[in-house]
């Protein structure tokens, strides 16, 4: 007699195999990353924001017209200089002391703008980032020399922000201010109370 | 539906000692996954609670990484220490508001010992800008009157049963059977500060000059023989710090983060590096989510590999249920309700073991978290589930469903076939 019992065949286990890489699949594709929170929230707004009613500002409009942070190099004829070359460390150190002391554009001073860079954090805790320094460029917390006193923003998100890691290119939104700080130091840098930070994903908006 | 879940529970039932197995795998598996999401969510939580408000760590030239570790989380050691009078040069530079030297090394009962200056419980914040603050006593205000006081973290006075005036010793490095003691010279608990959740709680705090006080009488690491300053005397020497293991910057303009960096690590007359705790805690990150990444894997594999016994379990149990199944046909259910059947047995068992696990990871934070906080310093939260362990969960029930469509098919193509035919 034939039989045909609920026993395995090959077919089935044909079938069978897929349906399981199938079940291994699902199961490491939706838990295996490094930043969880990255994947779930693209954007990561501390509220929701009309983005009309900000300017979009360029890196170059922090720098006050009549400061040209070239003026330095004036007179000197760089290409010719080697990279150990005695001249290019004093003008180095004379470079930073000027830059940190770099003036501010005070016509920004209070307005609503948004602009894009790469953040440094400066404080974080469990819930997120609060407090983070935005530069107009990649590394610059490795690299030299530092961006100049008016091309950072001190940027403070009364909401933590989730998902931001370190030297991530962000938009920013919010009012910028010019904070007035101690004079041995230069006298002002920007500050900005941030409405909403969102993850880079192109240029404007 | 109802009748179709109370027949696939009854019938689970009758084969309850193997179902239970798998349910059992099942939530030893879930336990894994829910454990390590936890404990990777906390032990993040933990450290990026550890350090607020300084802008700067400095310290002898390494990795960013090490430096942060061992200068805020008393983990691994110093490649160097660094002259007193570097750190005061960094204190004049324009754009610092205020610096804390570090001095570490010395040990209490395996909790590490920490010499500061009394600027310590004043600058040092952790979680979101809070200060440190006392449970009770007082702190020591860097005098000689109070050479020898100390004021410990919660967790030292707690797990030591220590109150205000205890006399304590400390000893010297890692402490530990062979270790020298400094007991000649014995501290006065003078302060217990509030639990905060970081490394402050397992440390000890003295002043920079007690820690050059209990080594007057050593040299190069090892007490010198013949040679013994009494505890009273030693407040005749120069107690002066002449170098410390790292310092915590805080500046007065955070804009100016880059220049104090760059001016530290120009410094000429030391080799010296300066990180900003952020930064360093994202390489940290950056370092330890490759190990996260391999662990999630595995746990995985052991979700994937209950699941097989899930699918196994039930698709040999179809060939004990052939008569099972052949009622059921006989009583009128369709081949759908033969796989629905199917499908609400797999899923019960599924969500049985997930029930299981959640309950093992519940049980075990409330259980092991006061162990692991005092061995490890990691604060375990008994919490409800976060999102991001929900999410989890649902996968995993999601993959029990999936898992038991297989059985459920081929009982639905057998029972079209075969299910009636007078064959035995």
């Amino acid at each position: 007699m034939k039989q045909r019992p609920f026993a395995l065949k090959r077919p089935f286990l044909v079938i069978c195999a897929p349906a399981i890489a199938v079940v291994a699949i699902l199961i490491s594709v939706t838990s295996l990353h490094v930043h969880p929170d990255f994947t779930s929230q693209a954007a990561i707004s501390a509220a929701p924001v009309d983005q009309g009613a900000y300017r979009r500002i360029r890196w170059s409009e922090l720098i006050p017209a009549q400061w040209d942070p070239k003026d330095l190099f004036k007179g000197e004829d760089i290409s010719s200089w080697g990279d150990a070359d005695p001249r290019a460390l004093t003008l180095q150190r004379r470079m930073q002391a000027a830059w940190s002391k770099a003036p501010v554009n005070r016509a920004l001073d209070q307005r609503a703008i948004r602009t894009a860079g790469y953040v440094v954090p400066i404080e974080e805790s469990g819930d997120g980032m609060s407090e983070f320094l935005l530069v107009p460029y990649f590394g610059s917390c490795i690299h030299i020399p530092p961006p100049p006193a008016n091309q950072i923003i001190d940027v403070s998100s009364p909401k933590p922000v989730k998902g931001v890691h370190s030297m991530d290119a962000v938009w920013v939104s919010g009012i910028l201010s010019v904070a007035q700080i101690h004079h041995d130091i230069g006298d002002s840098a920007y500050a900005l109370r941030a409405d909403a930070v969102d993850l880079y994903t192109g240029p404007a908006q | 539906m109802n009748a179709l879940l109370m027949i696939a529970w009854r019938s689970g039932w009758n084969r309850r000692a193997t179902l239970a197995l798998v349910a059992f795998s099942i939530g030893l598996s879930t336990f894994l996954l829910l454990g390590f999401e936890r404990v990777r969510a906390d032990l993040r939580e933990s450290f990026s609670q550890s350090v607020s408000g300084t802008d700067l760590i400095v310290g002898a030239r390494t990795g960013g990484v090490q430096l942060m570790l061992y200068s805020v989380f008393h983990v691994g050691g110093a490649t160097n220490n660094i002259r007193m009078d570097s750190v005061r040069a960094i204190e004049q530079n324009k754009s610092v508001g205020w610096v804390v030297p570090l001095s570490l090394g010395d040990s209490h009962l395996g909790f590490p010992v920490l010499a500061t200056t009394p600027g310590f419980f004043e600058h040092f914040q952790y979680g979101y800008r809070q200060h440190l603050a006392l449970a009770s006593g007082r702190l020591f205000d860097g005098s000689l009157d109070e050479l020898y006081d100390t004021v410990v973290g919660a967790e030292v006075a707690d797990a030591l049963g220590y109150k205000l005036g205890q006399k304590i010793t400390l000893s010297h490095g890692a402490g530990g059977p062979g270790g020298i003691e400094h007991a000649d010279k014995p501290f006065t608990v003078v302060g217990i500060l509030q639990r905060t959740g970081t490394p402050v709680d397992r440390t000890v705090h003295i002043s920079l000059e007690a820690m050059e006080a209990i080594h007057l009488d050593w040299a190069g690491g090892a007490p010198m023989p013949g040679v013994a300053i009494p505890a009273a005397m030693a407040r005749k020497f120069d107690l002066a710090p002449k170098q410390v293991t790292a310092a915590l910057v805080g500046l007065k303009s955070r804009a100016a983060v880059f220049g104090v960096q760059r001016f530290v690590a120009d410094y000429p007359q030391e080799a010296l590096m300066a990180v900003l705790p952020g930064v360093a805690l994202d390489q940290l990150w950056d370092v330890v989510g490759a190990g996260e990444k391999a662990l999630l894997a595995l746990s995985a594999l052991v979700a994937v590999v209950s699941f097989a016994g899930l699918v196994a379990v039930i698709l040999a149990g179809l060939n004990e249920r052939r008569r099972e199944l052949a009622v059921l046909r006989a009583i009128g259910a369709g081949p759908r309700q033969v796989l629905m059947l199917l499908l609400a047995e797999g899923s019960l068992v599924a969500l049985l073991g997930v029930g299981i696990g959640a309950i093992l990871v519940a049980a075990s934070t409330v259980g092991l978290g006061p162990w692991i906080q005092s061995q490890y310093g990691i604060v375990l939260s008994a919490a409800p589930p976060s999102d991001e362990e929900w999410k989890r969960v649902g996968e995993i029930v999601l993959a029990g469903i999936v898992a038991s469509l297989i059985p459920a098919w081929r009982a639905y193509r057998l029972s079209l076939v075969d299910g009636l035919s007078p064959r035995v």
